[in-house]
């Protein structure tokens, strides 16, 4: 798990809601999964923007996915404007899975 | 690192225009199992006779066309990575298709080719045309070209030269508008909706869906576009035979390289589901997984078909032939993908908005898992018996078999109705 961060202490926070978030299909969090790319907090404008992406483009879980860690993030950090960002760059693939969800998945 | 700034990669196509196909199949297949009950000994004739007739097209059609239609709508963004052109294509697709099958199914169970023939003919037609510009202007927008979406397009190409063919034919009952009887097109109607429309949809989307379902890390590429040559060479080949009226075993040259482009295809699945990282697969995966196993049976009974031919005509074989396709290949990935797809479908529906803001049930929970496995315990049970009733020619073994599948089409409705009309359950959830 290799998540980008500007603000360790916050992004310690953000972790714990979104592995709260899961994968409808695979029953796997979203934070295991290796979905979550970057967290970057702007003290200035109380902005939160979670950078992350989906195991594939147009994935049809896709929405609720977004929602649901817009959800989880909002209730850990009430008073920040949440965005959560899609990227594709770089793409998923399985070597992105934490030795957790490797585990989880090899069961 | 780039950012899709408006999350566009997520914006889908309607439920509201995937989840009526769905609905429109599963009574299909009940009115086509109701249609083989009431008609079993058709089953004991040559194939050509208006029962069967009937019943081919509503499963060809009704079932196995409509299902795809719907699923490959909702998926075809996820092959190509971009959206689905119109959603209003997509509707125009369903209204044309859903009016014009019954129409054409009654026609033939009539047998009556006139006027309600034509209009339903017609109705598929531009429902199929409607399909096939939706699909280009998706690709055509679309900035990832890949194997998956080739196999799909090339697929729908050739349902509308299906469908195209199905128009003549039936016009060329009441005027001559070709050089032979419809019943002369037959094999080349069937051959392009079966081995052009079905064989290469079915590889091309399972190619991709099931090594994702699986979390897969084998990929071959050049492997798929080896297959898509090989269906394509088979069915040309076959194309230019019919034409010349070849020696019926020179169709061996077809049944081989669509049979090597089956054998790797499985091969494909094999390693992928070898190399997966996810152990555990559920029952729906499984289910899919035996359909690949099962395209081989077709390909063996036409080879049987083939030598028969050679020595004895045998209508039973072809009617073995077209069963096995039916309702074995296709019905059973339609009966795993259904509960791999639709319940996806309803719950971004019912849960995508709320999501988060309690707990909510998984997507398997909207569908009864224990019928869900009866279904293809009973389903599995029906097939081998009628299968075995055609071979053998006997009506008692017609009729048991064709009572076990009607079950399988009532606990598989039951099943597809629950998650159609599945209503939010988060309150009760979240105060578990």
């Amino acid at each position: 798990m290799n998540i980008k961060t500007n603000n360790p202490e916050k992004n310690e926070l953000a972790i714990t809601a979104l592995y709260e978030v899961m994968d409808p299909e695979i029953d796997l969090n979203i934070v295991d999964l290796g979905l979550v790319y970057e967290t970057d907090f702007k003290e200035e404008s109380n902005d939160v923007i979670v950078i992350m992406t989906l195991t594939t483009r147009f994935c049809p879980m896709g929405e609720s996915i977004v929602e649901s860690a817009t959800q989880a993030m909002q209730q850990s950090f009430p008073e920040d404007k949440i965005q959560v960002k899609l990227s594709f760059e770089p793409p998923w693939d399985q070597s992105m899975i934490s030795e957790a969800g490797q585990s989880f998945l090899n069961t | 690192m780039i950012v899709a700034g408006t999350n566009s990669a997520i914006k889908n196509t309607s439920y509201k225009v995937v989840l009526p196909f769905y609905g429109y199949a599963a009574l299909s297949f009940l009115i086509a199992t109701i249609l083989i009950l009431t008609n079993t000994t058709a089953f004991t004739q040559h194939y050509f006779n208006p029962p069967t007739l009937a019943i081919t097209h509503t499963m060809a059609l009704g079932w196995g066309t409509m299902i795809i239609l719907g699923a490959s709508h909702q998926l075809f963004p996820v092959m190509i990575e971009g959206k689905l052109h119109s959603n209003l294509l997509a509707y125009l697709s369903f209204v044309f298709a859903a009016i014009g099958i019954p129409l054409l199914v009654f026609a033939f169970y009539e047998f009556n080719m006139g006027v309600v023939a034509m209009i339903g003919a017609i109705l598929i037609n531009l429902s199929v045309i409607s399909y096939l510009a939706n699909l280009w202007l998706s690709i055509y927008h679309s900035k990832s070209r890949n194997v998956h979406a080739v196999f799909a397009f090339t697929s729908v190409l050739y349902l509308f030269m299906t469908t195209l063919l199905g128009l003549l034919l039936v016009w060329n009952f009441s005027t001559n508008v070709l050089s032979q009887s419809s019943i002369d097109f037959l094999s080349l109607h069937a051959h392009l909706g079966i081995i052009g429309w079905f064989l290469l949809m079915i590889i091309g989307v399972g190619s991709r869906l099931i090594p994702m379902f699986l979390i897969s890390k084998y990929e071959n590429q050049k492997r798929l576009w080896l297959v898509y040559v090989l269906i394509n060479l088979g069915l040309i080949s076959f194309i230019i035979m019919f034409f010349l009226s070849v020696k019926v075993e020179l169709y061996f040259i077809p049944i081989v390289l669509i049979g090597l482009s089956v054998i790797l295809f499985g091969n494909h699945i094999y390693w992928s589901y070898t190399k997966r990282i996810r152990k555990k697969v559920d029952e729906q995966v499984k289910i899919s997984i035996l359909s690949v196993a099962l395209t081989i049976v077709p390909v063996i009974v036409l080879i049987a078909i083939i030598i028969m031919f050679a020595t004895v005509s045998s209508s039973q074989l072809v009617m073995l032939y077209g069963f096995t396709i039916f309702f074995g290949w296709i019905t059973t990935i339609i009966l795993g993908m259904t509960f791999k797809t639709l319940p996806f479908i309803v719950w971004n529906r019912v849960y995508s908005r709320i999501a988060g803001l309690g707990k909510t049930p998984n997507p398997k929970e909207l569908f009864n898992n224990k019928i869900f496995i009866m279904n293809g315990v009973v389903y599995l049970v029906g097939f081998i018996i009628f299968g075995l009733g055609i071979v053998l020619t006997n009506v008692l073994l017609l009729n048991i078999g064709a009572v076990f599948l009607l079950i399988t089409a009532v606990l598989y409705n039951f099943n597809v109705f629950k998650i159609l009309f599945h209503k939010a359950k988060l309150n009760e959830y979240k105060n578990k």
